[in-house]
């Protein structure tokens, strides 16, 4: 005897028959949002979703700011066509205002039949489009990382089904996260493409080749940035037949706004350096053309002119690390009298001279050599520079030894500042 | 970094601990534009407990000294430790800001 089948009511058959249905166009939906990481395309797309689903006027998706701890339009659209730009210039939302607002603080939905008898409705919208808002249902979209925005639809049928819609905002919320996700990767790798050409063209402001040879010296450089543009620099310029110029110098800070104040000072020395004839007067022009950088901005430097036949060498420094004298038995630290940083306060830079003897050489350095960091967070010290320079005063690859001093100390960790070194060679 | 910002006889004392470097300045940054927006008449930095002090640090302070100077306003340094006394001496800053060795000098001219 097989058993009586069960009797399904005709209400309970519509009922499934719209679930079926609504399931359907969940996967459905499913299916489109994931086929486009776009966010322009894939906003319109999810509106028009929620606006079908819900058979309702209109609807809004508020995306959080999350530096402005605020919520935006991010897309408004109605029967009458899409008032996003209205809203999207002119409302955004405290934490806690208007309807979105609590949902966005409470991370909860929140279903108002009647928005005239509820006083948490904001009605500067529908002022600014004309729109009669009736009703609304706000759900919070949640992504991985936290609160992503607040989705509405407005003046929604009465027939409901509040699951399907917090089912539809679930997918909402992982597409408009995975969108966003994408749109910071290529936001990202069109910094980077920029950095890798602001990287080529602060090279081309240093001298082509880092090694030059004038008569009996020979100027040897090396330049590393902590990133992609540094603040460092060297130049080698020859004011006058006979006569080579050398600067080293470090601007404050790091990274793009450094590197472009390098470029001003890459050009205003060249300039300044062709016409004056000793080092105290190229930096103090130098010093009066770099006056009043924004942000307290400097360079700090040292710059050597040497008689390519006598070996005489005159030296101005601004506010620089010492250099160092390497001759046949001894390390100098040549701490000259010296002025202030360029570009701070007015100044006369004061100069000194010295002659080089056959096989002596000047080490030129800027502090991210002795400034390095180890993983205890203890630093190399100017000391430790000069001591590894006693030890090893004869050998011929000193600034490749130096930077490799540097590197063993940091542990192979990031560099933290920009280095460089300038070696000058007498009578090699 | 740390700022920890006190009164003493009409001056405001910034007292800074750890590294003041291109990370930690901007918050420095954006304490000394307030009180030069205030105009206050002395500002005073403690070093004692500062660890490093990079050139943006460094440039940080000359911005806050300029500001200071605008308005007719004087700003002092006061507390260097050894270590830092170093990279002051290198940098020549002496020639830039007013150094003093304590609170009680910094305050008296």
């Amino acid at each position: 005897m097989g058993e009586k089948p069960t009797e399904i009511s005709g209400e309970v058959l519509k009922g499934m028959e719209k679930k079926v249905e609504a399931l359907k166009m969940l996967m459905d939906l499913s299916s489109v949002i994931s086929s486009t990481l776009d966010f322009s395309e894939l906003i319109p797309i999810v509106m028009e979703k929620a606006k079908a689903v819900m058979e309702a006027e209109a609807c809004s998706i508020l995306l959080y700011n999350k530096d402005a701890n605020r919520l935006e339009f991010e897309v408004a659209l109605c029967e009458e066509g899409p008032t996003s730009e209205l809203l999207k210039k002119q409302v955004t939302l405290e934490m806690g205002q208007g309807i979105a607002g609590w949902v966005a603080q409470n991370l909860r939905p929140l279903v108002i039949p009647d928005v005239g008898s509820d006083k948490r409705f904001y009605g500067d919208a529908d002022k600014l489009t004309g729109f009669t808002t009736k009703s609304i249902i706000a759900v919070p979209l949640i992504g991985r990382g936290g609160l992503i925005g607040v989705a509405e639809v407005i003046n929604h049928k009465k027939d409901y089904d509040m699951e399907i819609f917090q089912l539809l905002c679930r997918q909402f919320a992982i597409a408009i996260e995975n969108s966003l996700f994408h749109k910071e990767s290529l936001e990202r790798e069109r910094m980077k493409q920029e950095l890798d050409i602001a990287s080529a063209i602060q090279k081309s402001f240093l001298p082509a080749s880092p090694v030059f040879r004038k008569g009996n010296l020979i100027v040897s450089a090396k330049n590393i940035s902590a990133a992609k543009v540094g603040g460092d620099i060297y130049d080698f310029v020859e004011p006058a037949e006979g006569r080579v110029g050398v600067l080293i110098g470090d601007v404050s800070g790091k990274g793009v706004s450094a590197a472009i104040y390098m470029a001003k000072v890459s050009s205003d020395f060249r300039y300044i350096a062709c016409l004056a004839d000793s080092p105290s007067t190229a930096l103090d022009r130098l010093n009066i053309s770099l006056a009043g950088a924004p942000r307290g901005m400097f360079l700090t430097g040292i710059y050597m002119i040497v008689d390519t036949s006598t070996g005489n060498c005159h030296v101005s420094v601004a506010g620089h690390p010492p250099f160092l004298w390497l001759s046949d038995s001894t390390v100098r630290v040549m701490s000259v009298p010296a002025g202030p940083p360029v570009g701070i306060v007015p100044s006369e830079y004061p100069s000194a001279s010295f002659r080089l003897n056959k096989g002596d050489r000047l080490i030129l350095l800027t502090d991210g050599l002795f400034d390095a960091k180890n993983r205890d967070g203890q630093r190399l010290g100017f000391d430790a520079v000069v001591k590894l320079v006693t030890e090893h005063l004869h050998e011929e690859q000193l600034i490749e030894r130096l930077v490799d001093f540097a590197d063993d100390f940091s542990g192979g960790g990031d560099r933290a500042d920009d280095l460089t070194i300038v070696e000058l060679k007498w009578g090699a | 970094m740390k700022i920890d910002i006190t009164e003493h006889n009409g001056a405001k004392v910034f007292s800074l601990s750890g590294d003041i470097d291109l990370y930690s300045s901007p918050a420095l940054r954006k304490e000394l534009i307030f009180f030069i927006g205030e105009k206050v008449p002395l500002l005073l930095v403690d070093f004692r407990d500062v660890s490093y002090i990079d050139s943006s640090g460094i440039a940080t302070l000359v911005e806050g000294l300029r500001g200071m100077m605008s308005h007719g306003g004087k700003m002092k340094l006061f507390g260097i430790p050894e270590r830092i006394v170093e990279i002051f001496a290198f940098s020549k800053l002496d020639k830039v800001f007013d150094i003093c060795g304590s609170l009680d000098d910094a305050v008296k001219d």
